[in-house]
């Protein structure tokens, strides 16, 4: 058995180097690439089942180390797989989102002349993403680390000819290179403190705070919380199976399975725990809010990933690092499937983006609007969808734990503000009238459509019970509470839709007071617009001037010839002051420290 | 052997042909009077540095002569790309910028990959005080949350009868005294 799991979830990464090694290898036969990419996919989502059902039924974990790279005196480096708890639940689940996006894309990319370039972007932004979660040693995790910030760099800038790509692709590394630069930190610090890497050898260490402060930067850069967060909407400039697959269900959560993965070392240090939550709480808020007044459908769903990311840094920071797990899961099938439903929208109305300009597509759209309102039923957390055992868990565990009063007010106002932006996308998309010209020739007829929403939809759904039921309880959660705090979260949600639903309705009143209150959500909490201007202006503007006059300007003159005239001639003008050819003086100086020189050599050799 | 030598001596001739001159230079790159030169100082200088910089001589502008450098440039208003029209056909579209206009000194700042200077809908002073303050309110709310937390209300026991007075072996004779419990 534990041949079977160690070999069979090889055998599933590997089978995701094939795709790259075939088009490695054969560049030019391109036609039946994506497909090929696609099954391989499948393949390995299939041979990742097993395993899982192995842990599942047996409780078997394992680290396989494969291959020695490198030793430094005595600190080793070495190529090697942790098959634990995390990482044998999340690697079938991404391998089954993905297998659905890359179908997905078959059907969404098909009229791109690169979409054999396109599958193998995200095959080996793949690749790099089951190497991060698999990782043991904090090497090979940056390794995963930094080849999905490049992947997502790659595909975030797919259409490179529109600058607002190549702007957002530039965000995108920028903003993940500062939580790099909170990783090094905590890698050095582990280097020096402990000796290794290896993640068996640093769970016996005691770390210290700077060292998780390094692992929260790096989640923060990464998962987009609040700071370095608005790379994520707009990380939408790329085509939407990149949304769906990076920026909703993979790749975001690496900074917070990181922190996951150190949660043993979390545990006891309540003051980063703290500052795991209050960062998580502030994210969440502050993200929903800017959600409820977007107009572009895919900024608000990925502004609802901000959000939820900022509630699984929460649950993280309520020391319940197996629920944020659990909501990770869930959330990569109701987000993907959102993204996908958002995709299906957008090219049946001939890339119109603008909520504003869409409406009645209830109808023309059957199988769209229906997975869309199940993504966003589990969004929500309705009861026994996916999103409910781990959303309301996470409720309940706030709810009932010992924690920051306003952190708990936060994220229970993000969570009604979750229903109201959810509601949002519906009430615009779906109800009412069209708002778009009735030229263009609606359908769902392709497969390649449709397979994916319903595989999600059917993940969506069943996925939250199937999960839940088949983990083993890893902390002993809070069961009796008041009836009020057992059902908030459903209260809140319930809150938030009537509100929701008046808010939409101003639309069609023609309410027209609500115009500078909504100033502060809809241009993102000035946020960009306060970062964006200030530090690269700064920057570039005083590093231009030194770099180019500054520095030209004190070695050429202030150190050579410029420099050295001033520096002479306030010397020799403030010793002239002193030379005003006073002889008699001069000479009475001489007279004057010569005794007194005599005197001090006869006191100082005793000799009276 | 007599007829090789002939095509040889015919090929030399033909890459001679091919050859550049010495001295000949590619009519790319700049010339001598293109790169900024010093600061203009007499009106003949201004003049040829605004013909230089393809602008009119009223329009042009040099930066002040402060020993920092900056020669000739022209002194164009500081708005980045982003104010240019999207929508006009520029020779270089992803710049908005059309071939021989005289280019920002910190043109590289301004591009749309960096610096935006358009005007925003909300005055900049405005979206400093909205942003900060909210930050700022969130962190003192923080600091308030960690000061009074919220937990679940709990108690130690209480048990009834004033303690389980008599099952703890108390005299039922006597009176004890009352305990008081608290509601929760």
């Amino acid at each position: 058995m534990n041949f079977t799991l160690n070999s069979m979830i090889l055998l599933s990464i590997i089978m995701l180097v094939s795709p790259l090694l075939y088009n490695m290898l054969m560049p030019h036969k391109t036609t039946y690439f994506p497909t090929y990419c696609k099954n391989m996919i499948m393949m390995a989502f299939m041979t990742s089942l097993p395993p899982m059902i192995i842990f599942m039924l047996y409780g078997q974990e394992s680290v396989i180390t494969n291959w020695h790279w490198f030793s430094i005196t005595t600190f080793n480096i070495s190529m090697s797989f942790k098959l634990d708890f995390f990482s044998i639940i999340f690697i079938p689940i991404a391998l089954y989102d993905a297998w659905s996006i890359l179908e997905f894309s078959l059907w969404y990319m098909h009229s791109d002349i690169f979409i054999h370039k396109f599958f193998k972007y995200l095959v080996s932004f793949l690749l790099t993403m089951i190497i991060l979660v698999s990782a043991n040693n904090l090497f090979q995790l940056f390794i995963g680390w930094e080849g999905v910030g490049i992947m997502s760099f790659l595909l975030i800038g797919w259409w490179y000819g529109r600058t607002d790509a190549n702007t957002a692709a530039l965000q995108a590394i920028i903003y993940n290179r500062i939580g790099d630069i909170g990783f090094m930190l905590t890698m050095a610090w582990l280097m020096l403190n402990s000796n290794s890497w290896e993640l068996q050898n640093i769970f016996s260490t005691n770390m210290d705070f700077i060292a998780l402060l390094g692992l929260i930067i790096a989640a923060t850069g990464k998962s987009a919380q609040f700071g370095l967060h608005p790379w994520l909407p707009s990380a939408m400039e790329g085509p939407t199976p990149v949304s769906a697959l990076l920026h909703s269900s993979t790749m975001v959560v690496a900074g917070i399975f990181l922190l996951i993965r150190f949660h043993p070392m979390m545990e006891n240090n309540q003051m980063i725990l703290t500052t795991i939550l209050c960062l998580g709480a502030m994210t969440t808020l502050f993200t929903a809010i800017c959600a409820i007044t977007q107009n572009d459908i895919k900024k608000i769903v990925a502004f609802s990933t901000s959000s939820q990311l900022g509630l699984m840094m929460v649950t993280v920071g309520l020391n319940q690092p197996h629920l944020a797990f659990l909501h990770i899961c869930t959330h990569a099938f109701f987000k993907a499937m959102l993204f996908l439903c958002s995709g299906s929208i957008i090219h049946s109305l001939n890339d119109e983006q603008d909520i504003r300009k869409m409406g009645g597509l209830f109808l023309i759209l059957p199988i769209t609007s229906s997975a869309l309102m199940t993504g966003s039923l589990a969004l929500v957390g309705t009861p026994f969808l996916a999103g409910f055992y781990s959303k309301d868990s996470i409720i309940e565990a706030i709810n009932t734990s010992y924690t920051n009063s306003w952190a708990l007010m936060m994220t229970l106002i993000a969570t009604s503000l979750t229903a109201i932006y959810s509601l949002r996308i519906i009430y615009y998309a779906l109800l009412g009238n069209p708002r778009f010209s009735s030229i263009s020739p609606i359908n769902e007829n392709n497969p390649n459509l449709i397979n994916p929403i319903m595989r999600l939809a059917m993940g969506s759904i069943f996925a939250g019970f199937l999960v839940t039921m088949s983990i083993p309880p890893m902390t002993s959660i809070t069961m009796t509470m008041p009836d009020m705090i057992k059902l908030s979260a459903l209260l809140i949600t319930l809150a938030g839709l009537a509100i929701g639903m008046e808010l939409n309705s101003f639309t069609n009143k023609l309410m027209n007071s609500m115009k500078h209150t909504t100033n502060f959500s809809n241009m993102l909490g000035y946020f960009t617009y306060f970062t964006h201007r200030i530090y690269p202006l700064m920057n570039l503007y005083s590093g231009q001037r030194i770099a180019t006059m500054l520095i030209d300007m004190n070695w050429y003159e202030k150190t050579g010839p410029k420099g050295q005239t001033n520096i002479h001639s306030s010397m020799s003008s403030l010793l002239t002051s002193t030379q005003k050819g006073l002889i008699k003086v001069y000479f009475m100086s001489f007279l004057i420290s010569i005794t007194l020189a005599l005197m001090f050599a006869s006191m100082s050799t005793n000799n009276f | 052997t007599a007829s090789r030598l002939l095509g040889g001596i015919r090929w030399l001739g033909a890459a001679a042909q091919q050859v550049i001159p010495l001295g000949a230079r590619a009519a790319s790159g700049l010339s001598k009077d293109m790169p900024p030169g010093p600061y203009p100082r007499t009106p003949e200088e201004r003049t040829d540095a605004a013909k230089k910089y393809n602008m009119r001589v009223e329009d042009y502008e040099p930066y002040p002569d402060d020993g920092f450098r900056f020669g000739d440039s022209p002194k164009l208003p500081e708005r980045s790309q982003h104010e240019r029209d999207p929508w006009y056909d520029w020779d270089h579209s992803e710049l908005r910028l059309n071939w021989g206009e005289p280019m920002h000194f910190d043109l590289d700042m301004y591009t749309r990959n960096h610096v935006d200077t358009s005007p925003t809908p909300v005055s900049w002073n405005t979206m400093c005080k909205h942003l900060l303050s909210f930050v700022g309110f969130m962190l003192f709310m923080f600091y308030l949350g960690e000061m009074y937390p919220s937990y679940q209300p709990v108690a130690p026991k209480q048990y009834p009868y004033n303690n389980l007075y008599l099952e703890h072996g108390g005299d039922p004779s006597a009176n004890p005294e009352s305990v008081k419990h608290y509601e929760i």
